[in-house]
């Protein structure tokens, strides 16, 4: 096992001095390359969460480090992916000029720059949509932008805020496997960490999911996701294997909910 | 009926209610005084007269100045205070007060007051208009800036995007919409100001022409002057949809408008 990139330690965070906190105690670390989903209900802290991995926002309590350095604000070597493309896009921006915008500050002539964005939306599965506005494209190719965005300035760690969940089932699958081949092939070596509701999604994309859950949210659990790569959505989904791990996270969080409100 | 027809339908319609409306004019003028009131024929064929002459055109020429002079610094200070303010809760809370508080005079009362410091000259009228305008865009930037959704902030941080650039790459074009809604009301009210701003002096522009033809007992010359400033200020409110339809494409577009 490689050194661990990102070290989340003890992590506490209230929106209030004197209000409940919506995580507590939330620790764990997640290796060079490694592809992190973690799983949570809506409303569980997940968003809060992955705001403290990227420096949006400081914890009440607790540390993030990536690559040894303390996060207290947003590090170059992360990139993130929203839920809403519609709003992180910029709408008055065309989609070549969006994902140039990281790289405008860095000293090397248009025209380079302008073959890396074209490398990037190839990357993607988009050509020949330069020119085009983001209301132009559907939401699957709007979040493709965003993701071309995101991994045009060659980050270590990739967060993903629920990225798939705004648009239909089958473009979500596409997605999917996007980020498969992403993490396989093209920017291979970087690390992602997924943040979902959608447990299949979690256990058809990680190689570890983390469940979130309770009040105020915690990691309570972290399941290893042996399948074999490459996935494939019809194989890797009916395999025994996967619908084991999909029952046993299931359970895991039904359980946790059960406890929870019984507690109340 | 199809769709072209029925605008063809539409626009006919319109276009006779306009007619109609010159129509009770000019009955209505004929039966009253017509000495107090010109018909709209006779103010016609007095407008044809008179817009084309040197002396109107200057007069015209002395407005739009003062016009496009006070727009424009109207504009710069109200979309960077605007901006200002939207952005930082600091500089909201230092100048709030002070802004509501000139907000709430209406232009033309310090009318008056400018012309006892600055004299009856542009500087006074120019005054005049950028104070009024720039309310009206100052709070719509504001408030446009406010209304930007907190993913396009927390875009902007993960980009890194500094202060400055932040105000001039991000908030300005995210709020451009709000900003251009501020400055179409700054395009008609500017017009209000610039005649009241000249109804005081013996000087020119088109409020001086109108008390001018009063007090010569010329009243087609005054209506036709009246009559001017009706086109004029459909003009410039055409001419500025136009720059807004194309400086908001990306936003038409996206509300799928």
């Amino acid at each position: 096992m490689s050194e661990p990139v990102l070290r989340v330690a003890g992590l506490e965070k209230r929106y209030s001095e004197e209000g409940p906190a919506a995580l507590a105690g939330v620790t764990f670390d997640v290796v060079q390359g490694e592809l992190l989903a973690i799983v949570g209900q809506s409303g569980g802290g997940k968003t809060t969460l992955l705001r403290l991995l990227c420096g949006l926002m400081r914890p009440t309590a607790g540390t993030v480090h990536l690559d040894g350095h303390l996060v207290s604000s947003p590090p170059r070597e992360a990139a993130i992916v929203f839920q809403d493309y519609s709003r992180s896009l910029f709408p008055w921006l065309n989609v070549t000029r969006n994902v140039m915008f990281p790289l405008r500050r860095e000293r090397e002539p248009r025209s380079e720059k302008l073959g890396r964005v074209e490398g990037v939306l190839r990357e993607v599965g988009l050509e020949g949509v330069g020119k085009k506005y983001p209301w132009q494209l559907s939401g699957g190719m709007q979040q493709r932008v965003a993701i071309a965005r995101a991994l045009v300035s060659r980050p270590e760690i990739l967060l993903l805020d629920e990225p798939f969940a705004s648009v239909d089932a089958l473009t979500r699958a596409e997605l999917q496997d996007l980020v498969l081949r992403l993490h396989q092939h093209e920017v291979k070596g970087v690390t992602i960490v997924h943040v979902t509701h959608d447990i299949d999604e979690a256990v058809y994309l990680a190689d570890r999911v983390l469940v979130l859950s309770g009040t105020p949210g915690r990691i309570v659990a972290s399941v290893d996701v042996p399948l074999p790569r490459p996935r494939e959505q019809t194989e890797t989904r009916s395999s025994p294997q996967f619908l084991s791990l999909r029952n046993e996270l299931h359970g895991l969080i039904a359980t946790r909910e059960a406890v929870r409100s019984l507690a109340q | 009926m199809t769709t072209g027809a029925r605008r063809v339908g539409g626009y006919a319609l319109g276009v006779l209610v306009f007619l109609a409306g010159l129509a009770v004019w000019q009955l209505w003028a004929g039966a009253a005084n017509p000495f107090l009131v010109p018909t709209a024929s006779e103010v016609a064929e007095r407008a044809w007269d008179v817009w084309p002459t040197p002396d109107f055109l200057s007069e015209v020429g002395q407005s739009m100045k003062r016009y496009v002079v006070g727009f424009a610094i109207a504009a710069a200070i109200g979309i960077a205070l605007g901006l200002l303010v939207g952005a930082s809760h600091a500089a909201r809370r230092t100048l709030d007060p002070l802004l509501e508080c000139l907000r709430a005079v209406p232009a033309i009362a310090i009318v008056p007051a400018a012309f006892v410091i600055l004299g009856a000259g542009d500087a006074s009228r120019i005054v005049v208009i950028a104070f009024g305008l720039c309310f009206p865009i100052l709070v719509n930037t504001a408030e446009g800036v406010r209304g930007i959704p907190l993913e396009v902030r927390d875009t902007a941080s993960m980009l890194h995007v500094g202060r400055v650039e932040r105000l001039a790459r991000i908030y300005l074009p995210a709020a451009l919409p709000s900003i251009m809604a501020g400055l179409r009301i700054a395009v008609s009210l500017g017009l209000v100001l610039v005649i009241v701003s000249e109804f005081r002096g013996e000087t020119n522009g088109l409020g001086y022409y109108l008390k001018d033809q009063e007090s010569r007992i010329d009243y087609p010359a005054l209506y036709a002057g009246i009559l001017f400033l009706g086109l004029l200020g459909y003009v410039l409110n055409r001419l500025f949809l136009v720059a807004e339809r194309r400086l908001l494409a990306w936003h038409y577009g996206a509300a799928g408008e």
